[in-house]
């Protein structure tokens, strides 16, 4: 089974998307934010990283910068979750390396269908 | 597949009164550190929270206000508006209409008042600063994407040639152009992909982490031109894409088995980024198979009151490791039982005290489950504290302390209104205006102090102020006034302030409208009382008052003193026994209007038997040497005696409610179940004590009431 991590300090978001995910048949790993991502990473491999933006201690586009760094976790797919369609944000996020993103509030099938167009 | 997320919307009305306490807190603490970056990020983010699920669950009324907030927020954070007092002000009173808005869920409709808030946000926000910030995305809640028209499109096939070229820096996105081509031949009918590796250098230069290859599919399809395009999405920036339509369907198009072995070439000549092998596994048409058909069961709509408790991880973890060792335990015993031979008993012993260990742990990380910070509770303060420092134009800080201390959940939740009263009474009643301080030489500013922390076992919780202090003589005069005391009655200082806590009592002449009519102070010492607590006071006049409030851990379990009455056991809390005595018969004494009394150390304690008052019959009157006992316990300041026939011991008893099996009976707590499997009624203090103040005759029912709760909890 594929697993994906959730990040995000909204743990209803998380509930809701990983309930999503587990419908979709994926295993789903939480990080409340990008330090306790990165922190998870180090000792789970996941296929897909899912991760908000706007977060304590680490946020979002630093987790992005972070990954794409890491000698082993660079080419994982991440899709970030915001509820800002902000060509801005969407632009910082490309360029940090996202691979995609999912808008809040997010539409059940249509994040599974996203997950399904970045996932190997 | 329909996945219903409504589920979640407890949840999130849950998080979403966190977030709304987080950003009050927030705003509070910005009064005196207005520029705080970290502040100002925590509450916007919070209302940001707060506006994304609000979405989900098509609470439209909140999205909107909740946008106009977090407009400001973020023009706050960026620093182009400054939290004056006026921009603050208006936020709390937003975090107040936000609670609201959060209560009323779906039905919220923007009041008028509400809408005339929104406004004044919004002119805060444009006010200041420059120009509105650019928000592209408004508050529509609506799903993202505008490019899926409902295609009712007639299915013909249509053929087109699609460049996919790929910039070298694609992996950098963690991006697979393979995973890309999978998708995209998944919406073909059929599909042959053409490789181009004229980009692609000799080894000795090939940079694994680049991308060289491009590729030309060529497919039909009854998908609009728009969802191949939909395929590339989150690429267009790191490739070059270009969809053309070349005509209707030719015959002689190549089969599917074309298809899958064209598909594998191409995977076979991708250079893998650094860390894995690009592998498509299952032939192309099939890539969206992956999602299991689980069946979706929808859960009831979880209940509005629904109480639930948020559990760090690792107290969880920590239990289920506890469950694991217990059942290994469990197993272990069970085997040496099956297989007993004699010389097994020590072994034996040693795994039936190592289940004793486990259980007592167990129990003991369970209890901590309910165990919830003061901090949650203690928040909440700081907002009524600023309102009574605007209404009566005091200056007044809270400060609190120990918010990390522990303490039930339940308890937590009724210490709530105590709490409030005596923060009320301490800044409305203690705290005096800014230029009586200064005459009286201190500080402008007024403090409040709360505080917890465990002292022997228990928690305290303190509310300080440094404010007038209680002034004993003026209690006096009060409580003769209010017929409490006879005047001329001998009570020292501080025995004279505790009678604030006595119903009806008001220290003000004139009762003001924050702190209530006087009613207060009792209701907070009842309440505690309830909670099997003391309060006590302490206070200097020009210093300030301190109130203390002392509470057991927790009230599932209690110290319980058991005792035998005829021949049933019972249990009092040890909390509340003072003594148990064996007095001769000289002491028990009859007195007019107190009945029945035992007098120990010249003190007359009413005494009642138990063997009456639960109405088993007396016993056999004056057997030779068989002594009555009493069992002294206190209930607030009044001391009540009850004779029991024998003390069973002292034990730890886990307290059951009797409420789920019948209606709340007075002078029991509850019940409990003892070693041997009986079932013990646990004797509220303050319950027996209240009904046996005046009249000696208990009423036969409350006996009944009692045996039958016993023996219905039995039953269950």
């Amino acid at each position: 089974m594929r697993k994906v991590l959730i990040v995000d300090d909204s743990a209803s978001m998380r509930q809701m998307v990983g309930y999503t995910l587990r419908q979709g048949g994926y295993e789903v790993t939480e990080a409340e934010h990008g330090q306790d991502a990165v922190d998870k990473l180090q000792g789970t491999p996941v296929d897909l990283i899912i991760t908000d933006l706007n977060m304590p201690v680490m946020d979002g586009i630093t987790l992005i910068q972070t990954v794409r760094k890491h000698p082993t976790l660079k080419s994982k797919p991440i899709l970030m979750l915001t509820t800002e369609g902000l060509a801005a944000k969407k632009e910082q996020g490309r360029a940090a390396g996202a691979t995609g993103w999912i808008i809040k509030p997010f539409d059940p099938e249509k994040l599974l269908q996203t997950v399904a167009k970045v996932l190997p | 597949m329909k996945i219903d997320l409504s589920q979640f919307r407890q949840a999130f009305l849950q998080e979403s009164a966190e977030h709304t306490s987080t950003m009050e807190s927030g705003l509070l603490a910005l009064r005196s550190a207005p520029d705080d970056i970290e502040i100002l990020n925590a509450i916007f983010r919070s209302a940001h929270s707060i506006k994304g699920g609000a979405g989900s669950f098509g609470l439209e009324s909140l999205v909107r206000f909740t946008h106009a907030l977090e407009d400001l927020l973020d023009r706050m954070r960026a620093m182009e508006v400054r939290a004056t007092e006026q921009v603050i002000a208006v936020l709390l009173e937003s975090i107040d209409v936000l609670r609201s808005l959060l209560e009323r869920g779906a039905d919220g409709i923007l009041s008028d008042s509400e809408i005339e808030l929104v406004e004044r946000i919004e002119a805060h926000a444009t006010a200041q600063g420059g120009p509105q910030l650019a928000k592209e995305d408004s508050a529509a809640p609506s799903t993202s994407h505008d490019t899926e028209p409902p295609s009712v499109h007639e299915p013909e096939p249509v053929r087109y040639k699609v460049d996919f070229r790929p910039k070298p820096e694609m992996f950098s996105s963690g991006t697979n152009p393979i995973v890309l081509l999978r998708n995209l031949t998944a919406l073909a009918q059929a599909a042959t992909c053409e490789l181009h590796t004229d980009e692609l250098p000799p080894l000795s230069e090939l940079d694994p982490e680049r991308c060289y290859l491009s590729w030309t599919v060529d497919l039909i399809t009854v998908k609009p031109a728009e969802e191949l395009r939909e395929v590339f999405e989150f690429v267009d920036h790191i490739a070059d894409i270009s969809i053309r339509c070349i005509d209707a369907v030719e015959s002689a198009f190549p089969s599917a088995v074309t298809q899958m072995s064209s598909m594998s070439q191409c995977e076979a000549s991708t250079p893998a980024p650094a860390d894995r092998s690009l592998s498509v596994s299952a032939p192309a048409a099939m890539a969206f198979s992956s999602s299991p058909g689980k069946k979706l069961q929808s859960k009831p709509a979880a209940s509005t009151e629904s109480s639930s408790i948020r559990v760090a991880t690792d107290k969880v973890d920590r239990l289920i490791d506890l469950v694991g060792e217990l059942v290994i335990a469990h197993v272990m015993t069970a085997q040496m039982v099956e297989n007993f031979a004699p010389e097994c008993l020590p072994r034996l012993r040693e795994s039936v005290a190592a289940m004793e260990r486990n259980t007592r742990e167990l129990h003991e990380r369970v209890m901590a489950v309910r165990m919830l910070p003061v901090g949650t509770l203690f928040q909440r303060y700081a907002r009524i504290v600023y309102d009574i420092a605007q209404t009566t134009g005091k200056q007044i800080t809270l400060d609190t302390d120990g918010e990390d201390t522990e303490i039930d959940k339940s308890m937590l939740e009724l210490l709530g209104d105590p709490l409030t009263h005596l923060i009320r009474n301490a800044a409305d009643h203690g705290i005096e205006t800014a230029e009586a301080r200064l005459v009286a030489g201190k500080p402008e500013h007024g403090a409040i102090n709360l505080r917890a922390f465990h002292r022997s076992g228990r928690v305290v919780i303190e509310v300080s102020d440094d404010g007038a202090g209680i002034d004993p003589a003026r209690v006096r005069n009060k409580a003769v006034e209010r017929g409490l005391i006879v005047a001329g009655a001998q009570l020292s200082d501080d025995q004279l302030r505790m009678l604030i806590f006595e119903p009806g009592f008001s220290t003000r002449d004139e009762v003001s409208d924050l702190s209530g009519r006087g009613v207060g102070m009792d209701v907070v010492k009842q309440n505690v009382q309830r909670l099997s607590g003391t309060v006590s006071l302490s206070s200097e006049i020009g210093m300030g008052s301190t109130v203390s409030i002392e509470l057991p851990l927790t009230l599932a379990i209690l110290e319980g003193l058991l005792v035998r009455v005829a021949d049933r056991t019972l249990v009092l809390p040890l909390l509340s026994v003072v003594e148990t005595v064996a007095p001769s018969p000289g002491q028990m004494q009859r007195i007019a209007e107190q009945g029945e009394v035992v007098v120990i150390r010249d003190e007359s304690v009413p005494l009642i038997r138990m063997r009456r008052y639960l109405g088993l019959p007396e016993q056999a009157a004056a057997q030779p040497g068989r002594q009555s006992l009493v069992v002294i316990v206190e209930n607030g300041s009044k001391k009540i005696g009850l004779v029991v026939d024998e003390l069973l011991g002292q034990q730890q008893v886990v307290v059951k409610s009797l409420e789920r099996h019948l209606h709340k009976v007075d002078g029991l707590m509850g019940a409990t179940i003892l070693g041997d499997g009986c079932v013990a009624p646990i004797i509220d203090v303050a319950g027996v004590g209240a009904m046996n103040l005046f009249s000696l005759e208990v009423p036969i029912n409350v006996s009944e009431q009692l045996m039958s709760a016993v023996q219905s909890v039995r039953v269950a």
